[in-house]
């Protein structure tokens, strides 16, 4: 097991920001201003430590062109730029990004195709209590309810409150 | 192996479980010294552990909390997740991940997929070979750790069902007695309902004594139950469908939904938190909302007259003549290198409990004697294996309605347990599910990694081209995901499943030698389980089904509803294939009765050969009824405590 | 797409928001926050400039070293010498005679607030006095009545599996005592909560009012954690002679009892209802010996004594942090003695060890030049919980629990047995307190206390 340094406040933000379009959720909400859990930091580190430095270095390369293009493109078309989402055969680096909104959605690692030694497993108990697939059920992670009694009586509060750029103009 | 002196305990009990742990307290209460024997191991200080081995297991089976004897997928020990081989564990048990396995996965050893259904036996028209699909534990605490909490009465018919149907047989106890005894277990547990709501149910024989209130308020419903509730209204069904075999009853029965009575709190109580709607009750409840067996336990201990001793494993009841006269068990541990140690110790007592779950029971009682067996003149020990086998529906409603919020469930439907019907084919009640598509595709998983992957494990991802998947990301993905997950629901069907002498728990052990097939990681035989459904039982099936689709469609949802075939837990009835699931819910297998000829004990679980005896747990019910059966089981226990200690007099 | 940068602005006077949060994220003031020899209360946080181009770590451990200052201050000021009106004496200081009567220690205890019959409590009324303690009681005198947070006598506070009692390495089981302030007690009142008939009536939300910098006080509510001692540790100490009470039990059956005894202060929650802590601000201490820490046990580098903790442990009962085995019985000692281990939770929040090392540094220092036999000298500081994400004094939408750093927190001898890094379920100050309810379910903006109505 390497140990390299922690990545750059600058590296994490970009893989927030990244991470923020490929989910479609708020970069304010994937990186919040103050960030004790820092799942943006330990999400970057273990892909790194799964599919390589290089590989995620050019992943980060290849959302920095997308997200400097002038005049910009929406995160949706970065994402969707990205994950290839036409392909029928999407490439290594689109498999990457799927196993990336994999983390955030769902707190594992599902190894893309191509790491053949790949090991499906939940990253953290924090990335569980974390992960962000209940919040598109405008819910909470099964046995982690930050609500309190009679909660389940009343419809949840909308989908942005819950982090998610909708595209109506809720956080960016 | 009683040398002559005074036992030093009063009562041994085998299991920390349920009716373990309730006896013990009350026996405690009383002044009685207990031992308690328990396989596993102990109830640990705080939840962390297992907590933690819910929030890493790639398969959120109701095992997957406990201690990690069947080896969580990915965890550090077992990145492959190999499941352990029974035969190398002190305590193995029925796991999920184990269902459907060769013997060197699965601890029952039972049948496995053939890729075929079996045909009907051409004179009982049964379904033998199928899987028995029903899980348990084995550690302080035991199985009702991932209870549900639901903590429903049986209706006055589900205890006659064969002097008013004449089907099963009947329960040896009134319905005055076990109202008393449910109010005892309540009071325990914790049930929060109110019986102004339950009301309604008076049309299926629910009746509570005058002025009856439970020890909480009621839950709230969720909106899912108050969306089912608004749908079904006005629907009626019949209580056969056409060509039902035996007869039919042609009366229409009302559909409506009601609250159900669960053991978790709606406020405070007994030092312990109020329900925050964690949606976890199965497996485990983060913050004890539910309560547990551990609860009680506690309460046993604190009389200062109850031993546990854990890693315990009782392998043989001594009995001479018409007593029984000692436990042997073993201790088990493990050396510095893991290698599984033990030791045989024995110990006496002036009465003997065996509480160690429907299936150890009847293993227990099986293997003592030399695997002669003992308390059997009935033949029945080991008979009469039953569960709620559990039939599932799913469908995705039009407009949102927010599952995966609030305790797993709090209604259900209850107005179809009981009627005519009940002379041609198996009751139900429907259980509303609040977690989404969770047991049913394994949601949000599922459906998420379609929409990333381009796969359709979960049938929502067939809208692309040509009816192909679609990958999608960014907001898309966010949006089409809450637009799914926010009106998936479930209703899981539980029936009231024949008792069957065929049904069965025996030794896996060679019928020539003795010699067992396979054992655990002790040397103890397994339990074989034999199991298959009759036409009573599979006609319940048909009917759960209709009457699903109907209230699919009186909804304006959309049926998702799925069976595989020939994969473990199907059947095909009359052309229809049914996936069924085990509910957890075992029972049977050490019937009581007032006849010792039919029957292993007694309305107290006392056996009829062994006076110094009592079998207890949910293995004593004759006939599975219609109520998820903690609470009944519970009901009994005081009863039996009771009898134990009139006994020690 | 870029995330809005903030730009940290100096200026004397305005403070520009860039989002409407709590925690000013753009202020910087002429006065850096310090540890300060004051009997003023903070009313809340005061908050640091921010250093430029901070990383998240950084900008963590400033903000953490803000909130720290400020429970440093509060510890100070609330236990600094009273004068007759109960609040601070200003001619006194903190520690200038070794020991000192405090503040808090003349706050209402809940067992006075919540009486039987939910009869109407008052703020300076007499003190409930059991039978048994009738005959040893003076005027004055405190009585010590709880055995654990899920005491198994008074069935009201709620914890994730019974946590058990904590017991010394004498056999003398810990004690509890919860008191609350003027504040806070006015607000139980005035809403009339004190009793269950007064919580079901109750229609509004509960929402104790929030301390301001430099304003209004707040809501406080204090914990504190007693230990038997000998006169001869009394120097080490904060102490008090209390009548030790306990309530007769069921089960496990044993009769009441009550005696005089010495106790030390072993460990202090301090949770304070703010402005920038609209799930409170938890601050807790704890006194110096009370147990090694997992790197000394590995190191094996001990003190001659510790409070919870034999060095020289050998035979069956070593194992540390293992909950006491039942009966529990606080009127007998017991052969059991716990052995306590104060495990890191701060994996990942190193910054919590490190600005709380640095305060603890700052305040020996001050509290020493009082005296250097100061008892106060004794206490450090473990750590603040603070809300990162939280708006004044209400929750931000979307995020109940305000996203709390650091992730973990716990007090070795008040959260003894969840000492852990498992999510709803090791000790979390706000996680655990966002479970609160009244005797009815209603939430009781996180505190336990109103169960007790009766």
């Amino acid at each position: 097991m390497t140990t390299n340094a922690p990545p750059s406040e600058a590296t994490v933000q970009a893989f927030a920001d990244m991470s923020a379009a490929l989910t479609g959720f708020q970069s304010s909400f994937i990186r919040p201003f103050l960030d004790p859990v820092n799942l943006s930091g330990t999400f970057y580190e273990f892909a790194v430590a799964q599919v390589g430095q290089s590989m995620m270095d050019a992943l980060m390369s290849a959302f920095a062109t997308l997200s400097s293009q002038s005049p910009p493109i929406s995160p949706q078309q970065i994402a969707d730029s990205l994950l290839e989402v036409t392909s029928a055969t999407p490439s290594n680096q689109a498999q990457l990004c799927q196993a990336i909104v994999s983390m955030w959605y769902l707190g594992s690692w599902y190894p893309p195709p191509f790491q053949t030694d790949g090991l499906q497993q939940v990253i953290s108990s924090q990335a569980y209590t974390k992960s962000l697939v209940w919040n598109l059920a405008q819910a909470h992670p099964m046995g982690f309810s930050p609500f309190t009694f009679g909660y389940w009586s009343q419809a949840p509060a909308s989908l942005e409150t819950f982090g998610v750029n909708t595209g109506n103009g809720g956080g960016q | 192996m009683s040398n002559g002196a005074s036992p030093q305990y009063d009562v041994v009990i085998v299991g920390a479980g349920v009716s373990g742990n309730l006896i013990a307290k009350q026996l405690g209460v009383a002044g009685k010294k207990v031992l308690i024997l328990e396989a596993g191991l102990a109830v640990p200080d705080s939840r962390e552990e297992y907590m933690n081995n819910f929030y890493l297991a790639l398969a959120k089976t109701p095992e997957s909390p406990y201690p990690a004897l069947a080896g969580r997928k990915g965890s550090q020990a077992n990145p492959a997740g190999e499941l352990p081989d029974p035969a190398t564990l002190p305590t193995p048990r029925a796991t999920v991940l184990g269902l459907g396995q060769a013997p060197n996965k699965s601890y029952l050893v039972q049948a496995q997929p053939t890729g075929q259904n079996a045909p009907p036996d051409p004179k009982t028209g049964e379904i033998r070979g199928l899987q028995f699909s029903s899980t348990y534990e084995r550690n302080g605490g035991g199985t009702s750790w991932h209870w549900l909490g639901t903590s429903l009465r049986e209706l006055e018919n589900d205890i006659q069902l064969y002097t008013k149907y004449g089907h099963g047989v009947d329960w040896p106890l009134t319905y005055t007695e076990l109202q008393s005894l449910w109010a005892l277990a309540e009071k325990e547990i914790g049930v929060a309902a109110s019986v102004v709501q339950q009301e309604p149910l008076d049309v299926v024989g629910l009746e509570y004594p005058p002025g009856y209130q439970y020890p909480m308020g009621p839950i709230p419903t969720s909106i899912v139950d108050q969306t089912v509730s608004g749908g079904v209204s006005g629907l009626q069904v019949p209580g056969t469908l056409p060509d039902t075999p035996g007869g039919s009853d042609p009366t229409m029965y009302d559909v409506f939904v009601t609250p159900t009575p669960a053991g978790r709190n709606s406020e405070p109580y007994d030092d312990r938190r109020v329900c925050a709607g964690n949606t976890n009750c199965i497996p485990i409840c983060p913050i004890q909302a539910k309560w547990d067996p551990t609860v009680t336990l506690g309460k046993a201990l604190d009389t200062g007259n109850v031993t546990v001793s854990y890693q315990s494993v009782a392998y043989n009841v001594d009995v001479r003549g018409q007593s029984v006269t000692g436990i042997d068990y073993y201790v088990w541990s493990r050396d510095d290198q893991g290698n599984l140690q033990k030791v045989s110790k024995s110990v006496t007592a002036k009465i003997y409990v065996l509480a160690c779950h429907a299936i150890e029971n009847a293993k227990l009682l099986l293997l003592s004697n030399n695997q002669k067996g003992i308390a059997n003149t009935s033949d029945q020990v080991g008979r009469n294996l039953m569960d709620h086998p559990l039939y599932l529906s799913w469908a995705l409603t039009d407009q949102p309605i927010w599952g995966y919020r609030g305790p797993l469930a709090t209604a259900g439907i209850e107005s179809l347990r009981d009627g005519e019907f009940r002379k041609y084919r198996a009751s139900f009640r429907m259980e509303i599910g609040n977690e989404g598509w969770n047991f049913a595709v394994g949601d949000p998983y599922t459906t998420a990694r379609d929409f990333i992957t381009g796969t359709n494990d979960s049938n929502l991802n067939d809208g692309g081209p040509n009816g192909k998947p679609v990958r999608l990301g960014g907001t898309a993905l966010a949006l089409k995901l809450n637009n799914l997950l926010t009106r998936q629901f479930r209703i899981a069907c539980m029936f009231d499943q024949s008792p069957l002498a065929d049904n069965r728990v025996t030794l896996d052990v060679d019928p020539n030698t003795g010699k067992p097939n396979h054992t655990d990681g002790l040397g103890i035989p397994r339990p074989k389980v034999e199991y298959g459904m009759d036409p009573y039982t599979m006609e319940g099936f048909r009917m759960a089904a209709f009457v699903c689709s109907a209230i699919y469609k009186q909804m304006g949802a959309t049926e998702f509803t799925r069976t595989s075939v020939g994969a473990t837990g199907d059947f095909t009835y009359r052309g229809q294939n049914y996936h069924y699931y085990g509910a957890g819910h075992v029972v049977g297998t050490h019937r009581m009765g007032n006849d010792p000829y039919t029957s292993v004990v007694d309305a107290s679980q006392r056996s009829h050969d062994l006076p110094n005896m009592w079998v207890v747990g949910s293995g004593s019910f004759p006939t599975v009824c219609t109520a998820n059966p903690t609470l009944t089981l519970m009901a009994l226990a005081f009863k039996s405590a009771d009898s134990i200690i009139a006994a020690l007099k | 797409m870029k995330k809005i940068v903030t730009i940290i602005v100096l200026t004397l006077v305005a403070v520009t928001m860039i989002v409407m949060s709590a925690i000013p994220t753009t202020m910087a003031t002429d006065n850096k926050p310090a540890i300060v020899l004051k009997s003023q209360i903070p009313g809340d946080a005061q908050f640091g400039p921010l250093p430029p181009n901070a990383t998240n770590e950084q900008k963590l451990l400033a903000i953490q070293g803000d909130f720290d200052i400020y429970s440093w201050n509060t510890f100070i000021a609330l236990n600094w010498p009273p004068g007759p009106d109960g609040n601070g004496d200003p001619n006194k200081t903190i520690g200038q005679y070794g020991d000192n009567d405090t503040v808090w220690e003349h706050y209402r205890d809940v067992s006075d607030i919540f009486l039987a019959g939910g009869k109407k409590p008052s703020w300076n009324g007499p003190v409930t006095v059991p039978t048994q303690c009738k005959a040893s009681y003076k005027p004055g005198m405190r009585i010590l009545s709880q055995v654990g947070k899920t005491p198994t006598v008074l069935t009201d506070f709620s914890q994730p599996f019974n946590t058990g009692p904590l017991i010394d390495q004498n056999g003398n089981y810990t004690r509890y005592e919860i008191l609350v302030n003027k504040p806070m007690f006015d607000y139980i009142l005035q809403n009339t909560l004190y009793s269950k008939a007064g919580q079901k009536v109750f229609s509004g939300t509960v929402k104790f009012p929030c301390g301001v910098l430099n304003g209004a006080e707040g809501a406080i509510m204090v914990k504190s954690s007693w230990k038997v001692i000998s006169a001869a540790d009394k120097n080490r100490f904060h102490t008090q002679t209390v009548l030790v009470y306990s309530p007769a039990s069921q089960n496990p059956k044993y009769p009441a009892s009550c005696s005089t005894k010495l106790m030390g202060l072993v460990g202090l929650h301090i949770g304070h209802k703010t402005n920038s802590g609209a799930q409170w601000l938890w601050s807790t201490f704890e006194h110096v010996d009370n147990a090694p820490t997992e790197a000394d046990v590995a190191n094996k580098k001990f003190k001659s004594q510790y409070n919870y903790y034999n060095p020289k442990c050998s035979g069956q009962n070593c194992t540390p942090n293992v909950v006491p085995p039942r009966p529990w019985n606080p009127t007998k000692v017991s052969t059991f003695h716990s052995q306590v281990v104060r495990m890191n939770m701060f994996k990942g929040n190193e910054f919590a060890f490190e600005s709380a090392a640095a305060r603890n540094s700052d305040a020996l220092k001050l509290l020493l030049g009082v005296n250097q036999n100061s008892v106060w000298q004794n206490y450090e500081l473990i750590s603040t919980m603070w809300p990162t994400n939280t708006g004044q004094c209400m929750a931000t939408p979307g995020d109940p629990l305000g996203t709390p750093a650091p992730n973990f927190l716990a007090n070795t001898t008040l959260e003894t047995y969840i000492q852990g890094m498992v999510p709803n379920v090791s000790s979390n100050c706000i996680e655990c307190h966002n479970n609160a309810t009244m005797t009815t379910p209603v939430p009781s903006d996180f505190t336990y206390i109103l169960q007790r109505a009766q």
